[in-house]
């Protein structure tokens, strides 16, 4: 008799056994508590912005002329236009949250350390692509935020030395704001980006199913108690759950506080008064305290810091074994961005 | 074969980056202004460029030659938004990092203050007794919520104004 199993399994030759055992990474105890789990999370997201973004392709219509009115189409009266467009951009917000929080329990918890430096560098490069592909989305809109932060945004690869004029011309396509930039950034945004961060997420969870994720132990756990659990369907049933969360979440804060749309760019005028996205405040904030080329290398600097903590707390803890100064500059560098922030949200120059 | 592979990849993606990077400058073009001697000494006029950008063109001097007369730009220096002339203030005003600039265009504070940066200047130029100015040609349609411009065609002649109001 015909089997379908058979079938397949002469096809595609692996069986339940073998599934069971490429899925069954043994995962510690500690991440069941969902804040261990806030990987996952951006992981979820970015899915949701995969969708969303190829339904919002569907009527964007990226040139300046078409832009503006595309994204108002959308919005009022492509039927839930508007909510498929609430999702897009909620989503981006909390991305951006999940990304930093989870770099933050990373950070805190030293997870960064041998073997896992290299892991490191790969979810810098995705925190950097997150906050890319959020600055090249909302330059889509073409309002007037769009318009006047893709032009500093591209100035601002200007104050770089020597090269920034180039990188300034291959971003905008031009020597200022023009026909071409806005098919740019979407190119950006809708495929190269998205792209790359696909690969480097593979990467980055390829990585970890290498390595395994770092394991705790705390006081008050049984010791005689088994240290692992199953990814299947243990682990699976929590990251589902985190879903769930999610999607209650988005779809209440589109409904609840949906995308609206700003005034139209007018390359003529920059508004009296002008923001980034929340993301972007404490660059902003930077971008008015320091003369621009001093500015932009500093934050060069710190993000190459970053990149480079995992060698930098090696030789601290090589010095000084005991030392914990990675939490106090955790903490110092936390509470700089935080003032930063809230100073730029809480004043309107 | 490998200087085969690396020859023709190469090349290959040289002239990808080529293809990306823009293949001509920005147009620009002589525009006429005003006959010089209908600019007195001290005084200025507005001028719109065929992008819809408003330029003050201010007479300093009376030597007769287009060294007497600066035309500034309302692009800021520091990261290119669009300042604008506070008259309370007597300054002009970035509203993206708050720097600010005198009358001349010299940067007095905020972050192209704090790096000596001036409002850039049109190049300018007179022949025969005319004034013309070099200004980009092409430009984005410029948005329906710009308030109206001020009816006035670059080509037609310049609206004699008062102050270095942009
Ligand atoms: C990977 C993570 C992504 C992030 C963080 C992100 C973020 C954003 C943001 C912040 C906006 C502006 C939202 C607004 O103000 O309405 C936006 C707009 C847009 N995005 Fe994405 N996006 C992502 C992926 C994608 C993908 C994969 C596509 C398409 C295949 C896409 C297509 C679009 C389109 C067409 C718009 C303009 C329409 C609109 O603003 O509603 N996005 N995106
Ligand atoms: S762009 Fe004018 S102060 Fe930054």
């Amino acid at each position: 008799m015909f089997s379908l199993q058979a079938w397949i399994r002469e096809r595609v030759p692996v069986g339940p056994e073998q599934l069971r055992e490429l899925t069954n990474e043994p995962v510690p105890n500690h991440l069941k508590k969902w804040w261990w789990c806030l990987g996952g999370t951006p992981a979820y997201l970015f899915v949701v912005q995969i969708v969303t973004g190829i339904l919002l392709a569907f009527y964007y219509k990226p040139a300046p002329q078409t832009a503006y009115e595309s994204v108002r189409y959308i919005t009022e009266e492509a039927s839930f236009g508007w909510f498929i467009r609430g999702l897009h951009k909620w989503a981006a917000t909390l991305m951006v949250a999940a990304v930093v929080l989870h770099q933050m329990r990373v950070y805190f918890t030293g997870a960064y350390r041998k073997p896992r430096e290299l892991n490191w560098l790969v979810g810098m490069c995705l925190l950097l692509l997150t906050l890319v592909v959020g600055f090249t989305g909302y330059s889509l809109v073409y309002e007037q935020l769009s318009y006047w932060g893709a032009t500093v945004g591209a100035n601002i690869t200007d104050s770089v030395p020597v090269v920034g004029v180039y990188m300034k011309q291959l971003l905008l396509g031009g020597e200022v704001y023009n026909d071409n930039t806005l098919s740019r950034f979407f190119i950006l945004h809708a495929a190269v980006l998205p792209v790359t961060m696909a690969a480097l997420i593979a990467l980055h969870v390829t990585l970890i199913r290498l390595q395994g994720v770092t394991e705790f132990h705390f006081k008050d756990e049984d010791p005689k108690k088994a240290k692992f659990f199953n990814f299947f369907p243990e682990h699976l049933l929590t990251e589902l759950s985190i879903g769930l969360v999610l999607m209650i979440l988005l779809s209440v804060l589109a409904t609840v506080l949906p995308a609206e749309m700003g005034p139209k760019a007018d390359p003529l005028t920059t508004p009296e008064v002008i923001k980034p996205e929340w993301f972007f405040y404490v660059a902003f904030r930077w971008l008015k305290l320091f003369t621009g080329t001093l500015a932009v290398l500093s934050m060069g600097l710190v993000v190459f810091l970053m990149y480079a903590w995992p060698f930098i707390d090696a030789q601290i803890r090589k010095w000084r074994p005991n030392s914990e100064a990675s939490v106090w500059i955790g903490i110092a560098g936390a509470l700089a961005i935080i003032a930063l922030t809230v100073w730029e949200a809480s004043v309107a120059h | 074969m490998l200087a085969g592979l690396g020859a023709s990849y190469g090349t290959a993606a040289v002239y990808a980056t080529r293809y990306l990077y823009p293949a001509r400058p920005r147009a620009k073009a002589w525009m006429y202004v005003a006959r010089v001697a209908d600019i007195a000494p001290g005084g200025s006029l507005n001028y719109t460029t065929p992008g819809g950008e408003k330029v003050a063109i201010a007479r300093q001097a009376q030597s007769g030659t287009v060294d007497d007369f600066v035309a500034l730009s309302s692009t800021c220096p520091h990261l290119g938004c669009q300042v604008h002339w506070e008259s309370q203030n007597e300054r002009f005003f970035c509203p993206c990092h708050n720097g600010t600039f005198d009358k001349s265009g010299k940067g007095t504070g905020g972050p192209p203050g704090d790096a000596g940066q001036s409002l850039p200047r049109y190049p300018l130029k007179s022949e025969g007794g005319l004034l013309y100015i070099e200004v980009p040609t092409e430009s984005l349609e410029v948005a329906d919520a710009s308030p109206p411009r001020d009816g006035h065609d670059p080509c037609l002649g310049p609206h004699l104004g008062d102050g270095a109001r942009v």
